[in-house]
């Protein structure tokens, strides 16, 4: 067996009694977004040769109105859109990727007040395309000038490092000092929390080891419905295959995932 | 109620616009934006840079957001770039089992397969299966890192340069670097293939 470099702990055995039952032999009732090692949905993964960027021209309508969207404050950031899609019944949600997207915006303008119940579907029984384009208020045309600005293929190195990373990315300061420091052993909380999380349950309640800190950012299930809380550290954690998945994980496997602090408890 | 997403995108954008929301001249910038800016293009040339230059294959690995930013790249879902890089003892793959993260501004929008339930779901439980019937077969000493990017980082895999390419320029080295080395579900192309 090789040696990795680094990471001696993954070798030892997983601690059996600490094990919650598997995932596969839970009831399927976990949210639909929450897709990893759900047997309900594995099959082949049919990889298509010279695929276009959008299918059809309603994915890209809907790709564009979801970034259009974003970036002129129509929805308040990706994580209350994911949380839209995560709302969605099952099988809008499972109808594919673009449908999921067309979805969530209905769901994310619905919930900021800007499509009244019913409206979207009054508008569809009318058909035909914009009658007659109000002007854009002030706000949304200056945040839709920046967002056309940013659309180009090279940005000045200094605008890319530094710029972009804080229009874009939820880095913050904290004065909190991390809980944890690589090397650390951690086990996932159990349960997970309701509603929307960025904690699988694939590896809830799962022992880990803390391989990277990734420093502090927002709180995506805080985020995602507008609650304000301080940022909490994000740490990469490495699970050997077989603490996920027993004795049908693959030899010599192991998933990394990052994990917000709040997620994990010390082992 | 019509369930046909083209008729129901076309309501919505035709709604908002009438509601003064939406224009939709920035609209088709976006959509021209990501099929002509952004695509594995960018992330090939960083890959074939960081097999070519030391330096700058250390920095990439040690910060990817700054390093691919002094090539001019960043943006929308590249704001903390981790790239990950692939060796003869362990091979890295990317998925996002929580919806579809991916790092936009290296390899432009994700495929459909990447976005499939069955990728999202199966990716991290049977890992060596999934990769050998995408015909990247590994021996069984490899050790398989699979990455579940679903919270800020997005990840980049850095592909093992192929054997015989210690003439080539950054031009052919480019080419060798497809989008599928660098989620990690290939190797980098033979200089020959």
């Amino acid at each position: 067996m090789p040696s990795v470099a680094g990471l001696p702990w993954l070798r030892h055995e997983p601690v059996r009694e600490r094990l919650q039952p598997l995932w596969h032999d839970r009831p399927l009732l976990g949210e639909l977004d929450d897709m990893g090692g759900r047997a309900e949905f594995f099959g082949p993964v049919a990889r298509e040769d010279d695929e276009p960027v959008f299918g059809a021209r309603w994915e890209a309508r809907t790709f564009g109105l979801m970034t259009v969207a974003g970036a002129t404050g129509l929805s308040p950031n990706f994580e209350a859109m994911r949380d839209a899609m995560r709302r969605l019944p099952r099988d809008v949600y499972l109808a594919g990727y673009y449908r999921r997207w067309l979805g969530g915006v209905e769901n994310v303008l619905a919930d900021q007040g800007h499509l009244a119940p019913g409206e979207l579907d009054a508008r569809v029984q009318r058909g035909g395309g914009a009658a007659s384009p109000a002007p854009v208020p002030r706000g949304i045309a200056v945040r839709g000038e920046l967002l056309r600005r940013s659309l180009r293929s090279r940005y000045p190195p200094a605008v890319a490092a530094k710029l972009l990373p804080k229009r874009f990315g939820t880095v913050r300061v904290t004065r909190h000092q991390p809980r944890f420091a690589v090397g650390d052993r951690i086990v996932v909380r159990a349960p997970r929390a309701a509603g929307h999380t960025r904690q699988p349950t694939y590896v809830t309640g799962r022992p880990g080891v803390v391989t990277a800190r990734l420093g502090a950012t927002l709180f995506p299930d805080a985020l995602a419905v507008g609650r304000h809380e301080p940022p909490q550290h994000l740490y990469t954690v490495a699970f050997a295959g077989r603490d996920l998945f027993g004795d049908e994980a693959e030899p010599e496997t192991e998933v990394r995932i990052d994990l917000y602090e709040s997620y994990l408890v010390p082992a | 109620m019509t369930d046909d997403p083209a008729v129901r995108v076309e309501a919505l954008e035709a709604l908002l616009v009438e509601k003064g929301l939406v224009d939709s001249e920035l609209v088709d910038d976006v959509i021209a934006h990501y099929e002509t800016n952004v695509g594995p293009l960018n992330g090939a040339k960083v890959v074939a840079r960081a097999w070519a230059e030391p330096a700058f294959h250390d920095r990439l690995l040690a910060d990817g957001t700054a390093a691919i930013a002094e090539m001019g790249y960043g943006g929308a879902e590249g704001h903390l770039l981790i790239a990950v890089e692939n060796t003869p003892a362990a091979h890295n793959v990317v998925v996002c089992t929580l919806c579809s993260c991916y790092p936009w501004p290296v390899l432009g929008l994700p495929p459909r397969w990447y976005k499939s339930t069955e990728y999202r779901s199966r990716m991290v439980a049977q890992p060596r299966a999934v990769l050998a019937e995408m015909g990247l077969e590994l021996a069984d000493d490899v050790r398989v890192r699979v990455w579940d990017s679903s919270a800020e980082a997005r990840y980049m895999v850095v592909p093992e340069r192929p054997a015989g390419t210690e003439g080539l320029g950054p031009e052919e080295l480019e080419r060798l670097v497809t989008r599928d080395a660098m989620i990690g579900v290939a190797r980098a192309l033979a200089p020959d293939a």
